[in-house]
């Protein structure tokens, strides 16, 4: 492959005349170069410089030159061979020549120095130049053997002495105790004067162990120390290091070895009681997990398994659900055995506290619009013709849609639920303020099936829901004014189910005495936004245990916005279910309640409803001896037991 | 490489003016990073010349086949160690600035060769690239060394811009499209020596506590 040429074209002239050069220089070049590749030229002698001639035996070779180094970039030395013809081998019968092409017009000279027991010529500083190609030349009598190869330049021969002043620095031992690591320094050659800056010199380190056969070679680098790591302790090590120029190919010679060793220190054993520890405060940690895992696991299953929400009927005991219960539960829902409610399914009761009671739809199963509902609900509660209030009512929170979501399918038979729904109708305690709207649902969180009944309404003017628009410091409820007189309104919405189920039995044991002087009750207030169930409010709690609340205190109102009076809508629903009491009517037109609270059951099973303080209790049903506190709206599974006559 | 030195070498020049051991700090950095990138620009064409040796003359040894003297040859340099320590310093600092004046447009081509040509891999290819790049850079390198000099008064002002047309003229001489690949490779390898071995020098004359 001949070098090609790259051709620029700044004039044409010169186009020409470089483009003739170089097509004819390139043509010598590669001439010349095939001429060597076919190795036709006799070789006389061989060149030192390339390495890989050495294969050629010596035996046939003539005189030739042997190396030429340079120490220190400013003297060299060439050391020739008389080869195999001994007859020159005597001083003097070889002469060496040299040519040093610094110009067109340089010849050859003869050696400056001799040094004949070497068969050395040594070139001295003043015959020595860098950077420009010397050529060397052994000359016999009449005989000139010449290597073409022979010819170097001065920068390329260098190979700088060993280091000097070698020495090592134990850095640390590992914490095992079993490695170290040395740091070794050393001094560059004092023959390179590196001071001046004419050589810039890279050192390299090797150290093997000190029987092996392999040294192990360390980064090249140009600074006057190096660490070595991952010595082991007890080995013996050897180390030698050498040097050559920056960014050229020659080493000089390996310095003498020195050697590296560190004996064992006894050293404390730290592991052992560290792994103890470690192993201790794993075993005890893990026991606290599981003592705690143990301990919550209620809580623990909760949180990894939530329970799936299915319907639950606000006001039933789950207990009564299960089986071995329904004939009480029919006899409480039916206030008696008036009609037999079917059982309910078994599973509509659960524990969870955050399940909504599920609104059931008799037409659509899904829970999903109430307000859409709510028309035909309430006329379907209102036709009812069961005034009794009875079982409980099913006042479902619209709050959110927990609870609808599991779109329960009530078994409910329609006019079962009409039943139910008619038992929901508020009935009028006896005193104003004894119809306590406790909260129904002391069964803590117990989600509510409401129930939405289609039917003919027979109550014309009752809305089943009434909204509870404020709260009388006396504890009576204001409820949004209804066709009703009698019917209080109930503070619907209340998954304030969520009284707290056992608590609330207590308590309304305790209140029998007081049911008629406790004006608690619990109502969830809630404002109606324009329509449906205003969301907002959703309270969890509004129950205080009656015994002890602040009347009134239980409750949250959203909104009260007693004033307002929304029209009940006679029976209409269209509007907000929730009609704002007006409690400065106290006249007939107590406000129909869309939810009725249920205050207590009668000896007849009927539920009592909290009528508005103003009104006449109406509606009010006698009171139950049992003077349960009812939860407000609802019956409560413990206080079915209760009311189980 | 590039970046960092010549980044520095702008910080180097918020010295202010009335400490002069901060100049001569900063002077010494410059010249360290000077020093550092010749250093890899010889690494490099040395390389580059024995890939070249490898693979298109491999067998015998090429220095007296180089069939012309480097396009270089005319810029007198000194040839030893008490000539490059005899020269004055600005005659130093010019011969420095010549040869890298000289080689910067032959390398520049010899890269455009390079990357038209297959039969050097790419990695040859990029450095050649880096080479030619490398001499532009270290030109610029040592002319801020040479104007901090001259502000710190350590030269004489005596030293011409080296950026100045005739030197850019000089540089265009035809010569060097004389020379093949081969030789091209070797002489700059030549002077690549040169241009490290004189700015080492150079520093160690100026600033001998730092490094030296």
């Amino acid at each position: 492959m001949c070098p090609l040429f790259s051709l620029e074209e700044p004039h044409i002239e010169l186009r020409l005349a470089t483009f003739i050069m170089a097509v004819l220089l390139s043509s010598n070049l590669c001439l010349i170069l095939l001429v060597s590749a076919l190795d036709w030229l006799p070789t006389p002698a061989s060149a030192f410089l390339i390495d890989w001639d050495r294969t050629t035996s010596s035996a046939t070779l003539g005189p030739h030159f042997t190396d030429c180094i340079s120490r220190d970039q400013e003297t060299f030395r060439c050391w020739w061979s008389p080869g195999s013809l001994q007859n020159l081998s005597s001083p003097g019968a070889l002469r060496v020549f040299y040519l040093k092409k610094d110009s067109p017009t340089s010849a050859w000279k003869e050696c400056p120095e001799y040094i004949h027991e070497n068969r050395e010529c040594f070139f001295d500083a003043n015959h020595t130049s860098v950077w420009i190609p010397y050529c060397v030349q052994l000359r016999g009598q009449n005989v000139t053997y010449f290597n073409e190869d022979d010819c170097f330049t001065v920068e390329n021969i260098v190979r700088p002495d060993p280091p000097v002043s070698l020495n090592w620095t134990l850095l640390n031992i590992s914490p095992s105790g079993l490695n170290y690591d040395v740091l070794v320094s050393w001094k560059p050659p004092p023959s390179a004067d590196v001071g001046v800056g004419w050589m810039r010199i890279e050192y390299e380190i090797q150290y093997r162990e000190r029987n092996a056969t392999n040294w192990e070679a360390l980064e090249k680098q140009p600074h006057t120390q190096q660490t070595i790591y991952g010595l082991q302790i007890g080995k013996e090590y050897e180390v030698h290091i050498r040097s050559r120029m920056q960014a050229f190919v020659k080493f000089g010679e390996f310095s003498d070895s020195i050697f590296i060793e560190v004996t064992e220190i006894p050293s404390k054993d730290y592991t052992v009681p560290l792994t103890l520890v470690l192993i201790f405060g794993v075993v005890g940690v893990l026991t606290v997990i599981m003592l705690i895992v143990i301990s919550q696991q209620q809580r623990i299953m909760m949180i990894l398994l939530p329970p799936v929400p299915a319907p639950k009927i606000k006001g039933i005991d789950s207990e009564l659900l299960k089986k071995g219960k329904l004939e009480e539960l029919n006899f409480i829902l039916n206030g008696g055995g008036v009609d037999g409610l079917p059982a309910y399914a078994t599973d509509f009761y659960q524990e969870e506290p955050w399940v909504e009671f599920i609104e059931v739809d008799e037409e659509d199963a899904e829970g999903g619009d109430k307000e859409d509902n709510y028309n035909s609900d309430t006329q379907r509660l209102l036709g009812l013709p069961h005034r009794n209030i009875e079982g409980f009512s099913a006042i479902s929170h619209p709050d959110d849609d927990s609870g609808r979501a599991s779109c329960y399918d009530t078994d409910l038979p329609e006019h079962d639920t009409q039943r139910l729904m008619a038992s929901l109708l508020p009935g009028q305690p006896e005193d104003n303020e004894t119809c306590l709207d406790a909260p129904a649902s002391e069964t803590g969180e117990k989600p509510l099936i409401q129930t939405q009944i289609g039917g003919p309404q027979t109550w014309v003017n009752t809305d089943l829901y009434a909204q509870v628009s404020n709260v009388m410091p006396s504890g009576g409820v204001v409820l949004s004014p209804g066709q009703q007189p009698k019917i209080q309104e109930n503070t619907s919405g209340s998954e304030r189910e969520t009284q707290k189920g056992g608590k609330q039995n207590e308590d309304v044991e305790g209140i029998k005495e007081q049911k008629r002087n406790e004006p608690q009750f619990q109502l969830f207030v809630v404002v109606p936004e324009g329509g449906g169930y205003t969301a907002e409010n959703n309270t969890q709690q509004t129950s205080t245990p009656p015994s002890t609340s602040v009347p009134g205190a239980g409750y949250q109102t959203i909104q009260p916005q007693p004033m307002e009076t929304k029209p009940a809508a006679t029976g209409d629903a269209n509007e907000s279910p929730y009609i704002l009491p007006e409690p400065s009517q106290p006249q007939l037109f107590t406000p129909v309640a869309d939810y009725t609270v249920v205050q207590e059951l009668d000896t007849h099973r009927s539920l009592l409803l909290n009528p508005p303080p103003s009104q006449s209790p109406s509606l009010c049903q006698p009171q139950h001896p049992l003077k349960v506190p009812m939860p407000v709206g609802y019956v409560t599974p413990d206080l079915l037991g209760n009311l189980t006559p | 490489a590039l970046c960092s030195r010549l980044s520095s070498m702008r910080a180097a020049s918020s010295c202010t003016n009335g400490q002069t051991g901060c100049h001569f700090l900063s002077l010494a950095n410059l010249f360290d990073r000077v020093i550092q990138h010749s250093a890899r620009m010889h690494g490099i064409s040395n390389d580059l010349h024995s890939e070249f040796e490898l693979y298109f003359l491999p067998s015998k040894n090429q220095i007296g086949r180089v069939s012309r003297n480097c396009h270089t040859s005319t810029i007198l340099t000194p040839n030893g160690k008490e000539n490059a320590q005899r020269i004055a310093r600005e005659e130093l600092t010019e011969v420095i600035l010549k040869l890298l004046v000289a080689w910067r447009e032959p390398l520049w081509h010899f890269h455009q060769n390079m990357a038209q040509h297959r039969e050097f891999n790419n990695f040859s290819s990029n450095k050649s690239l880096e080479m030619s790049e490398m001499v532009h850079e270290l030109r610029r390198g040592v002319q801020k060394v040479v104007e901090k000099m001259q502000m710190l008064g350590v030269i004489n002002s005596s030293l011409g811009n080296l950026g100045s047309p005739e030197a850019l003229l000089a540089s265009d001489r035809a010569e060097w499209r004389l020379m093949n690949d081969y030789d091209l490779l070797y002489c700059f390898r030549r002077d690549s020596n040169k241009i490290q071995n004189y700015l080492k020098i150079l520093k160690c004359r100026i600033i001998p506590e730092h490094g030296c």
